[in-house]
Formats: structure tokens, sequence, C-alpha cells
């Protein structure tokens, strides 16, 4: 259940009760109401009783006032009968706002008001007369006086009788009224009860439910969280390479077994520790520190690199070339939170390449053998003739003519070798050569083995261009190269060495062309890779491969253009070296 | 006898110690002037060096050998060893460097035996 929902059913559970509860508040509140104004009518019906009651006893006490003076011709018993008159009055007032909805007993009062008023008019005849000291005993008078109040005697009584009913009409309502009260009370209590505790325990339910579900859901997620993490903690510690992994502040959480190998640690020691401190790297040659992948990662925010040349230190002194690569690892938001890092030992594999380089140095040189065959064995072979022929005794003229014969053959001999030699020589630093004169000196080399293959060669080296190398290596590139030109060109084919400057003296372009059948797209892409070859057997596979290691030492290039058509066909390759080589690496091929 | 070689001096040198042998020789410095040579004069034995531009003495050897299948060939070459089909061709091979003393003695036995 999302968070939404959840709420409006807390809300539900809350409100809803409450609702209810003024619902049955506002009902009681209307029932009590019902009840006041029923209780009000009774104690209206009980002043209108009290008033009627009261007024005829005062009406009576006028009357015995009355009888008094008539009696005594005394004053003083006109008290009561003054003294009643406005208390009578207001009474009367009084009932004819009450009796003002009952029209019945409106007539009714108004009736007995006007009884009333006839009477009081009597009476004040009467005292009239007492006064003048008239005919008041009169029994006429006397009788009008008695008949007069007994008829207000009876409509009062009349009146009375009314209201007393009135008054328990209106008792029993309000007693009914009470009674409902109760049973509403009741009714609707247990009715609410029933309503909010139903609604209750079904919002309850559903609470309880999604709580459940939400439960299993994150139990679930938590298994699977599990396996997965089982999964890949399996899958780094069966990697063949190092894998270290750091939290995003460059500390080691974890570290596969081959990394703990490698770095001579384990992963209790590690974790938690920074990594400089459990892998620490050195520039092979430089011995300066070199930075921390860690660091590289977070400073560049990418997969990265170490740098060439690495070498890992380790705590029993021993030290391992390692090749390596970093990256990131990033939460949902993309913000980092952690590095990996994964690395191997490529001692060996540098060992043996370097071993390559080495066997590749004397296989260029086997393949110059044609060459120390003939411009070695020849000459040496006319020289031991010379010798032989000096032994025997020439006249002076024969043997000067013979040792001049030696010594031009000798000197051939002492050249080549020089040549041959120089092939071995490496200076520490890189210098200033003339590629005319490599380039010629190469093909001084490789004479012989254009002749025998019937291979013609064309010049096109008009000037010097300097550049600075390494010419022992770049002799080897040349040698390389034109060695392919001429197996490509074959027997009477053709081949061609050009040599120009770049424009503004930034260095020089040669190009060693072979009309031979070309290389097709797409083995063009591979030739520079190491152990392809097309000539089967014989072929290392590796000369290539060097040449461009070599040419990219010197910060230059070498690309291969070449035709298959059958009316146009073969190939160049061009080779661009700048006059100052901008940062001359320490190693080739890579 | 005839002698082809294509290194100058070399050949010079060759023709020299056979005349001192006492050996009459006529020289060519490729295989097709040999080849003419051979057809024109009446040769008695064949110095061939291997490695020559244009034919290489195994294609010389094959072609004398077409025309006079008996006439003695000895093959020299700086080479150290070479493929059996010009072995084929040819009577004695020699390697140079071996020294004038051994050319000599092997070039007489040559003669003798054929």
């Amino acid at each position: 259940m999302n968070p939404r929902a959840f709420d409006r059913l807390l809300k539900q559970a809350v409100f809803l009760p409450v609702l209810l509860l003024l619902l049955l508040a506002a009902v009681l509140l209307t029932e009590v109401r019902a009840t006041f104004d029923a209780t009000k009518f009774e104690q209206q019906s009980d002043r209108n009783i009290s008033d009627l009651e009261g007024a005829l006893k005062l009406i009576i006490d006028q009357e015995t006032g009355l009888r008094g003076y008539q009696i005594t011709e005394d004053p003083s018993f006109l008290d009561p009968y003054n003294r009643a008159k406005p208390a009578i009055t207001a009474a009367f007032e009084r009932l004819k706002n009450d009796f003002a909805e009952q029209q019945s007993q409106e007539e009714e009062l108004a009736a007995a008001r006007r009884a009333y008023l006839e009477w009081t008019q009597y009476a004040e005849n009467e005292q009239a007369l007492v006064q003048r000291q008239g005919q008041y005993r009169a029994l006429s008078l006397n009788a009008e006086g008695k008949q007069r109040m007994d008829d207000i005697r009876e409509r009062f009584a009349q009146l009375i009788q009314h209201a007393a009913r009135l008054r328990d009409e209106r008792s029993a309502a309000v007693r009914d009224q009470v009674r409902r009260i109760v049973e509403t009370t009741i009714v609707l209590t247990v009715l609410l009860g029933i309503l909010i505790g139903m609604l209750s325990r079904r919002l309850l339910h559903r609470v309880s439910d999604s709580y459940v579900a939400t439960l299993k859901a994150a139990e679930s997620r938590s298994e699977e969280l599990y396996n997965s993490q089982q999964s890949y903690y399996t899958t780094l510690q069966s990697i063949g390479d190092a894998v270290i992994v750091c939290d995003g502040d460059g500390r080691v959480t974890f570290m596969n077994r081959v990394a703990q190998d490698l770095c001579g640690v384990n992963q209790v020691e590690a974790d938690g520790k920074a990594l400089a401190q459990v892998f620490n790297i050195v520039n092979e040659t430089t011995r300066a520190v070199v930075e921390n992948p860690v660091d590289k990662v977070r400073r560049l925010n990418r997969v990265v690199g170490l740098a060439n040349h690495t070498v890992l230190l380790r705590p029993d002194g021993t030290e391992i070339n390692i090749d390596d690569s970093g990256a990131p690892i990033r939460d949902q938001h993309g913000e980092l939170t952690g590095v990996v890092l994964v690395f191997r030992d490529i001692t060996q594999s540098r060992k043996t390449a370097q071993a390559l380089l080495a066997s590749e140095k004397l296989a260029v040189a086997g393949r110059l053998s044609a060459t120390i065959a003939h411009e070695i064995h020849n000459p040496l072979d006319s020289v031991a003739n010379l010798l032989y022929l000096l032994g025997n005794h020439p006249s002076a003229e024969d043997a000067q003519r013979y040792i001049s014969l030696a010594t031009q053959e000798l000197r051939r001999v002492t050249e080549t070798s020089r040549t041959m030699l120089s092939l071995y020589r490496e200076p520490k630093a890189p210098i200033l050569l003339d590629l005319k004169d490599l380039l010629e000196s190469v093909l001084v080399l490789l004479d012989r083995k254009m002749q025998d293959s019937g291979v013609h060669v064309t010049r096109d080296m008009p000037d010097e261009v300097r550049v600075e190398g390494f010419p022992a290596e770049l002799r080897q590139v040349f040698t390389n190269l034109l060695t392919n030109a001429i197996e490509a060109a074959g027997r009477d084919g053709s081949i061609s060495v050009a040599l120009r400057a770049q424009d503004g003296d930034a260095g020089a372009i040669v190009e060693v062309s072979d009309n031979g059948p070309g290389i097709p797209d797409e083995v063009r892409m591979k030739i520079f890779a190491p152990f392809f070859t097309t000539k089967g057997e014989q072929g290392t596979g590796l000369g290539l491969w060097i040449s461009r290691g070599i040419i990219n030492k010197h910060s230059g290039s070498i690309e291969a253009i070449s035709r298959t058509e059958a009316e146009k066909h073969g190939t160049t390759m061009r080779v661009t070296l700048p006059a100052k080589a901008a940062s001359l690496l320490t190693e080739t091929a890579r | 006898m005839l002698c082809v070689d294509d290194e100058a001096i070399g050949l010079q040198v060759r023709k020299i110690l056979l005349e001192r042998e006492g050996y009459r020789v006529l020289t060519a410095s490729n295989g097709a002037e040999g080849l003419s040579l051979f057809q024109q004069h009446q040769i008695h034995a064949v110095v061939l060096d291997y490695s020559m531009p244009g034919m290489d003495g195994g294609q010389v050897a094959a072609a004398m050998r077409q025309s006079n299948p008996k006439v003695p060939i000895l093959l020299l070459s700086a080479y150290v060893s070479l493929p059996e089909e010009v072995l084929a061709h040819v009577d004695r091979y020699l390697t140079k460097g071996d020294g004038a003393v051994s050319f000599l003695e092997n070039l007489r036995l040559l003669l003798k035996t054929c």
C-alpha cells in the first residue's frame, strides 16, 4: 500500500467515529431543546393556574371587602378591594398573553374578564350607594352581586379546570420527551458503537494487511539482496584479476583473494584502511609515488587506467609490475559512492614481451643473413685466394696487385661489419640523424637480397632530412619495411623509397612502396597486430607490430595504403616522423 | 674452364688463381653471358656462383645440363646450405671461405672422375 492510501486510511479511522459522535451529539441536542420547550409549557400552565386561582381569590377578597363595607360602612374594609385591583388586572394581562395561542380559552378568559368588570361596576355602584347611604341592602342588588359572583366563580372554575387539564397534558409531554431522550441515547449509542466498531475493525484489518504485505515485501527484497550480494561476492572472488572495492572516502571495503595475494595483506587487515596503505604503487624507473587510482577516479569522475610502468611494492619487499583500471561506483542519483579497482600482475608478460623484442632483433639480423653471407664471405674468399697466391712466390708486381685487391676486399668486409653492428648499438638519448643516410645504409645491406629476388629499386631522396631519433631502431623499422616490400614485389617486381621533409621543417615523410598484390581491406586492419603474418610458417608476425611501437616511441605515425585491383595494385607504407620527438617513452610496444 | 660470378673482384682473383694452376679460364659475370660462352666454346668444367642477378646458379646449371649433361659443374656459394633441387644439377658444391687449397683440390678431383 502506498503512503497516500495509508494516510487516507488513518484519516478515515479517526474522522469517521468523530463524525458519528458529532451526529449523536446533534441528535441529543435537539431532544434536549425539545425537553426544555416542553418544560416551559408545563411551567406556563402552572403559572396560569396559579394566576387564575390567585385572581379568583383576590376577586373573592374584593367581594368580602365590599360585603364588609356594606355591613359596617367602614371604608377601611375597602382596602383589600383597592389593593387587589392592580394585581387582578396584571393577572388578567398575563393570562391574556399566555392564552394567545388557545382561541377557545382566550374567548373564555375575555368573557370572564367582562363578567368581572361588570361586577366591579356593580361593586362601584354599591360603594357609591353606601356612601350616599342609599338602598345598598336592597335584596335585588345583593342577589345581583351573588349572581355575578357565582358566574365569575363558575367561569374561573372552568378556566382553572381547563388549565389543569392542559397542565397534565404538558407534564405528560415532558415525561414523554425525557423518555424519548433516554431511548434515543441508548439506541443511537448502541448503533454508533456497533458502526464504529465495524468500521474500525475493517480499517484496522486493512492497515494490518498492508503492514504484513510490506513486511513480506521487505523480507523478500532483503533475501533477494542477500542472494545477489552472495552471487557478486562469489563472482568477485572467482575473478582471475585482483579486485579492490573502496567506499566514497577511499577506504578499502573488499579485496578478493587475488588482490590479497598480490598486495600481501589479508581482508581483515585491509578493511577500513585508506587504499594507499595497502596499495603502494610507484613509477618503475623514477620511483616516484603514482597517483592513487581512487583519487584519480574521484578527480576525473570516470573510468581511468594507471600510468604505464607502475610497480606495486609489497610488504615483504618484493615488487611486481601491474596493469590496471579503476572505475567509479554510483548510486541511483549518479553520486559517487565508491571506487572499484581491477589490476593484474604483468611482470611475467612484460618479461615475455621484452624477450620477444630481443628475439625479434635477432630475427632481423637473421633476415639479413643473405647479406652477411655475401658481403663477408665473398670478400674473405677472395682474400684467402690472394693470400694463397702471395704464398706462391709471385713477382713483385703481381704481389703488389694482389695486396691491393686484398685490401679493397677487406675494406668492404669492415664496412659491412660496421653497418651490421651499428644495428645493435643503442645510444641512451635520441640523436639528430640524417634519414637519407640511414635509408641508404639499409638499402646497401639489402642490395644482395634485392639482386637475388630480381627486384628493381627506385630512389626518390633528393635532400638530406634530419630528425631526432634512435638510429638503430629506425634502421630496424626500415629494414623491416623494405624487406616486406621486396618480398611483396616478388621476382622482377619493383620497389621505391621516397623521402621528403614535412612542410615547415616539421619532420620527415618516408614512403616505401612495392607493386606487389596489395593488402585487402579486411587484412589491412590487422597487419600491425602482434603475431599476425601472411607468410605462414616463415613469418613471426612481429615485424610491423614492433616497427609501429618504435615509430610511436618517436612520436611519429605509420600507415598502410594499398590497392588490390588487377590494373593497379601495390602497397605504400608511409612513415611520418617529427623533427623533434615530443616525449620519448622508455618502452616500445604496448 | 668457365667461371661465372657477379662479384667482379672475386671473379678476377679466381681467374688468376686458376691460370696460375695452369688452367685456361673464360669468365662471365652473369648467367646469360655464361650460357652464351658455354655454347660457343668447348668447356671442360664450370665453376658457378650461386647467387647472381637474373638467373641464379642453379638455373644456369640446369640450362647447361640440357646442352651437355656430362660436363662437370662445381657450384660455389657464400651461403651455407642450398636447396636440394639446386644441388641436383651440379656435381659438387663448395662454400666460399674454405680456402684456395680446398677449392683447387676439389676441382682436380672433379676433373679426374669425369
